[in-house]
């Protein structure tokens, strides 16, 4: 067989290649993903995913969508305008989920002990189902980036709130009221991760009271947009073909 | 000569091998804290520890422990570290192998972050309960912000028992008796699971088809257009649809199920109470100090003055939580680990009793392998090459006057 021949003889032959390079392709975006993702959200977001008692309702609720939108809209850019295919967000947060619950599995529980209920990751999912479900049905990166890096915002504490909320409990212990969470904190030694590195609660918004989780999840949403876009555009120039010479193709 | 040779290498490489086997079996557990690491002149010149009292060596799982015992905050804090005005106290353990059942400072619960007030002396004590076997190195531990861990004495401690025994009991103030070691872990799984379903669900769905080359070429010959069915779009909207639905029912179910829930907890706390120390009433000029690297060695000029009514001897001086003492004059009871314990590791000049209103200038010397050992004697390389630590005297009655000494050190390499 010469260079310029086929490597397949018949269609059918030509499918079952084909399929295979789907799965080839599709598991190494698969761990790829996974652990650049998972690397990027832990240098990132780091204390807030690892931690319950670092899980509030201000800046956790900030943060985290904000730093972790990023290689979903990304991957949705490539796959998408090379494919048409509008699983990116989800591939990516499927991806992360595994790689982070290996991580807390493996690390935190099997070598330094720290219970899961405390080190459990947060949960992004439906932020991506969602993201992937606009850019099908809306066919544009725009509004995908509006009302998806909007939506990505919004949904994070619902879609955590099940998870947590039990951990919110209040306690009293020792005369002094604690959430569970926070006693998690307390009892369960760091001694790299004093008390006061704990970012939680901080910030201005007081005159919201109570309810100063949806102005956080709302803000959150809007800087989303900002960061979809320009994740957007570094997943389109990194799907490119410049890299490869016209002779190589 | 070749067979020679060829016996040679085939020696050397069993013996590689063996080697190598030899290596993998070695292998020591690491339970160190890094204490030693840590810069001469912090250890010295910013928290000292004293009066330390482990209460057990031995504890059953489920059983308590304490470290208690006081800390002074050393005025002449080093400018190269953050002042504690953002401290928490801690313990240096490897892991949750214990849970801090408690923590107080001047009798005060201190679950979050303290200011502490430079020149005070600070009763602590934290309570540990077991929770993994084993033999582990338990150090009190100040974390300052800005300064990092400052990390007192640690005295080894081994836990009995199997760690599947460890429960946590709590009763919450809504009611609910649970065990925090296991609480709520079932509700965590399960939500986790049925969203990384969801999103399996919808790869499965866009994977069963062909995926990469076909769709490539149709995108290419710009026939994006047909790759996207209305079914598709049905499908997508179902699940956009179903997620919705899901967070609303979810966060309803949730909002039923636990209507009492509280934000974290935080914020610094102030006012930490000090010991109310009685004047002192001896005064020590340290006229130079030297550090013999040879000798490992740290002799002292001092002149002492008694300016109470009653006759002291000095007995103790305690830097970086190593203890040298006068034997003459003070022998440990309490236990101390012995690593950083000097007995004998005081020499005074002339430690006859200073009588009241009496002035005199002593040579000190402080030696030990406790200098090299828990690399002290690094000090020499440090930025502000200036030592500090505690002298305690001791009157007849056995009272005991603790006074600071903070001075310039230079090194003798002869």
């Amino acid at each position: 067989m010469s260079a310029s021949q086929s490597a397949v003889r018949s269609r059918a032959e030509a499918v079952a290649v084909s399929r295979t390079f789907d799965w080839m392709i599709l598991f190494t975006l698969f761990t790829v993903v996974l652990g650049g993702y998972h690397i990027h959200y832990m240098l990132t977001g780091g204390d807030w995913d690892f931690w319950s008692d670092w899980k509030d309702r201000r800046l956790w609720v900030t943060v985290a969508p904000i730093v972790s939108i990023t290689f979903p809209a990304a991957v949705q850019a490539c796959l998408w305008w090379r494919y048409r295919l509008p699983v990116g967000a989800t591939i990516c947060v499927v991806a992360l989920l595994l790689g982070e619950w290996i991580n807390r599995y493996m690390n935190f529980w099997g070598w330094t002990y720290f219970p899961l209920n405390m080190c459990f990751p947060s949960n992004l999912m439906p932020g991506a189902i969602l993201l992937d479900t606009i850019l099908l049905m809306g066919g544009s990166m725009t509004l995908t980036a509006v009302v998806g890096g909007l939506a990505w915002g919004l949904v994070f504490y619902p879609g955590n709130w099940p998870v947590i909320a039990p951990l919110h409990v209040p306690v009293e212990y020792n005369g002094m009221m604690f959430t569970l969470a926070d006693l998690q904190g307390y009892h369960y030694v760091r001694t790299g991760t004093p008390e006061y590195i704990r970012m939680v609660e901080k910030g201005t918004l007081r005159t919201f009271g109570k309810d100063v989780a949806p102005v956080s999840a709302f803000f959150s949403g809007f800087v989303c947009i900002i960061i979809y876009f320009l994740w957007h555009f570094f997943g389109k120039w990194f799907a490119k073909t410049d890299f490869i010479s016209d002779e190589d193709l | 000569m070749k067979l020679i040779k060829d016996k040679v290498a085939k020696l050397s490489f069993v013996a590689l091998l063996v080697t190598m086997t030899a290596a993998i079996f070695y292998t020591p557990t690491a339970s160190a804290h890094g204490e030693k690491s840590q810069a001469a002149f912090m250890r010295m010149r910013t928290i000292h520890w004293f009066d330390l009292n482990w209460s057990k060596e031995e504890v059953a799982i489920n059983d308590t422990m304490s470290i208690s015992g006081k800390f002074h905050v050393f005025s002449g804090w080093p400018e190269t570290v953050d002042k504690p005005e953002v401290s928490f106290l801690n313990v240096g353990i490897p892991g949750p192998v214990f849970i801090r059942a408690g923590s107080w400072i001047g009798g005060q619960l201190v679950p979050r972050s303290v200011s502490l007030e430079l020149g005070e002396t600070y009763t602590f004590k934290v309570l540990l309960r077991a929770r993994r076997p084993g033999e582990w190195h338990v150090h009190s531990m100040m974390n300052v912000e800005g300064g990092g861990p400052i990390i007192g004495p640690g005295k080894w401690v081994t836990i009995t028992g199997t760690m599947g025994e460890f429960t946590n009991p709590l009763t919450t103030l809504t009611g609910l008796t649970i065990d925090l070691e296991h609480w709520a872990l079932d509700s965590i799984l399960f939500w986790h699971g049925i969203w990384y379903a969801i999103g399996v669900a919808w790869l499965v769905f866009w994977a069963k088809r062909p995926m990469f080359i076909p769709r490539h070429i149709a995108v290419s010959s710009g026939k994006a257009a047909s790759l996207i069915s209305a079914t598709d779009k049905k499908v997508g909207m179902a699940f956009a649809l179903g997620t919705v639905l899901l967070l609303g029912g979810s966060m309803g179910a949730t909002n039923d199920k636990y209507p009492v829930t509280t934000p974290l907890q935080a914020g610094l706390m102030r006012g930490i109470k000090w010991i109310e120390m009685p004047a002192a009433t001896i005064d020590v000029k340290v006229e130079d100090a030297t550090y013999r690297v040879p000798g490992r060695a740290m002799q002292m000029t001092l002149t002492i003055t008694n300016n109470g009514d009653s006759p002291i001897r000095l007995g103790e001086f305690n830097t970086a939580s190593v203890r040298f003492l006068d034997a003459d004059v003070l022998e440990d009871e309490s236990g101390y680990p012995d690593d950083l314990l000097a007995e004998e590791g005081l020499t005074v000049s002339d430690n006859s009793p200073w009588a009241p209103g009496e002035t005199r200038t002593v040579s000190v010397t402080a030696s030990d392998a406790a200098w090299e050992v828990y690399r002290l004697a690094d000090l020499i390389y440090d930025p502000d090459s200036r030592f500090a630590g505690l002298l305690f005297f001791f009157d007849e009655d056995g009272n005991r006057q603790m006074t600071m000494v903070d001075a310039p050190l230079i090194p003798s390499f002869i």
